[in-house]
């Protein structure tokens, strides 16, 4: 047993512990042993963060005694790479999840604890949700030794260099993506719990706890959405610098799946505002909270199991049928739960009573909570598009044995639709709110209008969203033959809307909080539609030329100023260069001393070392020569007649099978070959194997008004592990327009591309509205703001009181 | 009716219809025993791929793709729907090899020639020795110019590393210097 495995078995029992005894408690209402909840939680957390902070120190101090630290790094990595190794693979990444689940329980319970019987009901789903993450890492450790990966080697083996991180990873996005994506998920938990416990008490007769958790539910859902957002767009923007597509996205499988709970999180937000307690909502508001969750799982079943394997699934191994348990688990709490609950509840007592209050025709159909609805449900059809896109393949292949494709067409043509309504709805929501229903409709016909006619003129073939084949479904060709015109009215009608509404609402308040929340909702309103009037050209306006620079390795390259196809850009190559890593390293980094391996002794036997040490005596036999190091019981064997090249009083390393009391005259002799020992100042590629190749041009790029950008573009090579390369691309950001260049080198020749990608600028700054945006919304909402809260303390339980006793009569609240 | 109800039953139409056209109009990648990409027919099945490769005396070009690799479509759009690489394509064995998928023949040939990232095409003969790969994205001409290699180094009984190294027990000879 080592110390991380004990932490997680200490975990996994206090976890189990705390869960046990909260279940006991609600499903007896007997609060015996209560009182040690809270140390339990408290100590599942800091053993789970203590053994976290034991992996990351191993990753620091590259301690091959632990398999997961030997597959994972190299001694060549940064600091910053040898941390990121932490979550580069499955065990890692849970043991991470585990640790953010098991703070977010513990910051739960101590700013509210669980005062009432079904407080401890949500508790106990939270704590069991990190026991079971808990035991999938003792099922699947992060802390098995070495010993696993070498079953032959003798006790006490530790292998002297590591596998190597994930090429893909070493990259400053994907240091930070993986803990932004794991907290987002972590925070979802506490709405899960809440949700699931809500239909529990349903079940049991209860009239539930939603309503009176409304407010912890919002922030909840409002921090994960935040952090969410922030994934999804690291996740983009690595895939713009790292895969070279000179796009943000691809729909490749894993990216589709952290879209699905982002979709689906986003209609939940807009569901829990159109929640009334007792009335609209009740069912469809608690439900959607409870399984953004098993979303979220089903994603990572995606990512982590195997399912759909794509470039992110790293590993494959037993965390995938755990997971695909939880999958099992949470769906059956948070989608199968809620579903029963309104079959068997199926009474419209809440639309009567609001019919009854209503008003007939048009304006009966037309308010603001039915509007919202059909933005709820416009969000659940796009999640639906990215939901089945992912598993239709899987369905059919299984059901015909067809194997059939899903292009990125298939998610933007459906989606492209579905977009535009829901901006075109955005607009109407927000202008009907403050002119009316007439004029409201007056401008949602115009713009609709112009929406239509806007994709029916495109004033080039370049505007039409696809190019369609005769043979395609004629949705395709309806959607495909569209323009990217058709995106500008509904842009401008949501923006406007926006703008206009919150102008009129800030005038209203004189809540200095309102105010800031007010500039919350337009940031992320105009965020969203600026994002959506981004992405379209993106893409479908990147021009790329490519010209060929022979001659580059060799210096015979033409330096001159020349075109780049037909593209406005010249380039003018001004070098090349190749770097290896690592490069001559301290032999101390890679190679034992003769005296660690007289210290290591029986357990290096017939293991394959590198060591260093300085020549003492030279043997030269007929057949093999033999070399001493340092005076000592170690010699390097070199097979063959003739000279080795080395001389007495050498630094050298050497590295080959060492045999520990092999011949009589010796403890430890490293079978080595010609190839294979050399000067410790320019040591032999088979002794340190060059982890890194770096191949690049620097270049220079014009356009008519001169210098865009210069720099080394290039790629990375990564022979040790299969030959994976890596692109170092050199990119210009432009307020309008990315220079984006893209070079490959090979046999001494540089294929040089360079794009042209307008609008990554406001991409980025409409992410930037997102965030900041609902950083202001989670803070400042004078009714379930984060600020509010603390400062009113038990607000919650209060506000629950008064909800529960007028819940027909709360106002109607602004989002 | 009740307005929300209304929108809820048309999302609900809406859905299903989505659902079931777009997955009869997905596009078929394969069938039995073929996938297509560009024009250019795949065989799937490598055993049997490799007994015609025998029979007709040529080598086989094996393309491992995705489906979401945005380089295939470039493949599929500018290389093989070229007539030119087409007719030379002709003279080759070709299998596809979809590196997601989980069958055991596709694993064992991700694994042979170390594949793991698309496209990558690799270009052997019949008994599996590597003429040539073509790492990542070729353009046509590129791409014509790897199959004529390959094609000339199949002719000449050449392999991409000819070099075979042979293990030697150097323990005898050791223990002799050493004593």
């Amino acid at each position: 047993m080592n110390p991380g495995t004990i932490l997680l078995a200490l975990a996994f029992l206090s976890g189990l512990s705390g869960t046990a005894i909260l279940a006991r408690s609600y499903l007896r209402d007997d609060d015996a042993y209560l009182s040690y909840v809270p140390k339990l939680t408290a100590g599942t957390a800091v053993l789970l963060v203590a053994a976290l902070a034991h992996l990351t120190y191993q990753f620091i101090n590259q301690d091959y005694t632990n398999a997961y630290v030997w597959e994972n790094t190299a001694s060549y990595l940064s600091l910053l790479y040898r941390v990121t190794g932490v979550y580069a693979a499955n065990e890692g990444s849970v043991l991470l999840w585990a640790a953010i689940v098991a703070v977010v329980a513990l910051v739960a319970s101590l700013s509210r604890g669980f005062p009432t019987r079904r407080g401890k009901l949500i508790h106990a789903f939270t704590v069991g949700l990190v026991t079971y993450f808990t035991a999938m890492l003792l099922l699947q450790s992060p802390f098995a030794s070495v010993r696993t990966e070498f079953p032959n080697a003798p006790p006490g083996f530790v292998p002297t260099s590591g596998q190597g991180l994930n090429p893909l990873l070493v990259d400053p996005y994907m240091a930070i993506h993986p803990p932004v994506m794991f907290i987002s998920y972590a925070l979802l938990t506490m709405p899960f719990a809440i949700g699931a416990a809500h239909f529990i008490a349903l079940f049991r007769g209860d009239d539930g706890l939603f309503s009176a958790w409304i407010g912890s539910v919002t922030r909840w859902l409002r921090l994960s959405w935040l952090f969410l957002t922030a994934a999804v767009a690291l996740g983009g923007l690595w895939s713009y610098t790292v895969l070279g597509w000179g796009g943000i996205w691809a729909w490749d499988p894993v990216e589709t799946a952290i879209l699905v709970p982002w979709l689906f999180l986003t209609a939940t937000l807009h569901a829990v505002t159109n929640y009334r307690p007792g009335g609209r909502y009740r069912i469809l508001a608690p439900a959607m909270t409870a399984s953004v969750f098993a979303l979220a799982v089903y994603t990572t079943s995606v990512v982590r199991s195997g399912v759909f394997r794509s470039i992110h699934s790293f590993a494959d191994g037993g965390i995938g049928a755990s997971f695909l348990i939880l999958m099992g688990i949470t769906t059956l709490l948070g989608v199968v739960a809620p579903f029963a609950y309104w079959l068997l509840q199926n009474d419209d007592s809440d639309d009567d009573a609001e019919a009854a209050a209503g008003e007939s025709g048009l304006a009966g159909w037309i308010n603001r909570s039915n509007l919202l609805h059909l933005a709820v449900l416009l969000f659940g059809l796009l999640t639906f598009v990215s939901l089945w896109g992912l598993s239709f393949p899987v369905l059919r292949s299984a059901m015909t044995g067809l194997e059939v494709s899903v292009e990125s067409r298939y998610y933007n043509l459906w989606s492209f639709p579905l977009v535009l309504a829901v901006l075109l709805l955005l607009g109407f929501y927000m202008d009907y709110e403050r002119d009316g229903l007439r004029r409201s409709l007056i401008s949602l016909g115009v713009f609709g209008l112009a929406t239509v006619v806007g994709a029916a003129v495109a004033p080039s073939e370049t505007w039409r969203l696809a190019s369609v084949r005769p043979s395609d479904a004629f949705v395709y060709q309806l959607v495909g033959n569209a323009s990217a015109l058709s995106v500008l009215p509904p842009v401008a009608y949501a923006i406007f809307g926006t703008v206009k509404r919150t102008g009129s609402r800030i005038a209203a308040t004189t809540s200095r909080d309102a105010k800031l929340k007010e500039s919350g909702i337009t940031l992320i309103h105009v965020g969203a539609a600026l994002l959506v009037l981004s992405l379209p050209f993106m893409y479908l306006f990147a021009g790329q030329a490519s010209v060929m620079a022979t001659g580059v390795a060799s210096g015979a390259v033409d330096t001159s100023q020349r075109d780049v196809g037909d593209s406005p850009y010249d380039v003018r190559v001004l070098g090349y260069e190749q770097n290896e890593f690592p490069n001559n390293p301290e032999p101390e980094t890679y190679a034992l001393s003769s005296s660690q391996v007289l210290t290591r002794g029986q357990s290096l036997n017939t293991s394959v070392q590198a060591v260093h040490g300085t020549v003492t005596a030279i043997r030269e036999g007929p057949q093999a020569t033999v070399v001493q190091l340092d005076n000592s019981q170690v010699w390097v064997g070199v097979a063959g007649n003739g000279s080795v090249g080395i001389e007495t009083g050498q630094e050298v390393v050497a590295r080959g099978q060492v045999m520990w009391e092999f011949v009589p005259t010796a403890d430890a002799i490293v079978l080595a070959g010609p190839q294979t020992i050399g000067p410790a100042d320019d040591p032999p590629e088979s002794v340190v194997p060059t982890r890194v190749v770096a191949n690049g041009v620097s270049l220079a790029v014009y356009d008519e008004d001169g210098i865009v950008v210069s720099g080394v573009a290039g790629q990375r090579e990564y022979p040790q592990q299969g030959g994976l390369q890596v692109r170092d691309v050199l990119i210009d950001r432009g307020p309008l327009v990315d220079t984006y260049v893209i070079a490959g080198v090979s046999d001494g020749t540089a294929s040089i591309s360079v794009k042209r990608v307008p609008f990554v600028t406001l991409m980025r700054v409409s992410i930037l509205a997102l965030l900041v945006g609902m950083l202001l919304v989670l803070f400042f909402d004078p009714r379930h703001g984060v600020r509010t809260s603390a400062s009113a303390g038990t607000s919650d339980r209060r506000s629950a009181q008064q909800t529960g006793s007028d819940a027909g009569a709360v106002q109607e609240v602004s989002d | 009716m009740n307005p929300r109800k209304a929108m809820t039953i048309a999302f609900f139409a809406l859905l299903l219809g989505i659902g079931y056209l777009s997955m009869n109009a997905a596009p078929v990648l394969s069938d039995e025993g073929y996938s297509y990409h560009g024009e250019v027919k795949w065989q799937t099945n490598y055993s049997s791929a490799v007994e015609t490769a025998a029979a007709e005396d040529e080598p086989v070009v094996i393309y491992y793709w995705t489906t979401w690799c945005t380089y295939c479509e470039d493949y599929n759009r500018n290389v093989y729907s070229d007539p030119a690489v087409q007719s030379e394509l002709d003279e080759f064995t070709k299998v596809a090899v979809n590196l997601d998928s989980d069958s055991e023949s596709a694993t064992r040939l991700q694994q042979r020639y170390n594949i793991n990232y698309p496209p990558q095409h690799v270009i052997v003969t019949p008994e599996g020795e590597v003429l040539t790969r073509i790492p990542g994205y070729a353009a046509k001409d590129d791409f014509r110019s790897y199959l004529e290699t390959a094609k000339q180094r199949y002719q000449a009984g050449q392999t991409a590393n000819g070099t075979s190294q042979s293990t030697e027990n150097t323990a005898g000879r050791l223990t002799e210097a050493a004593v």
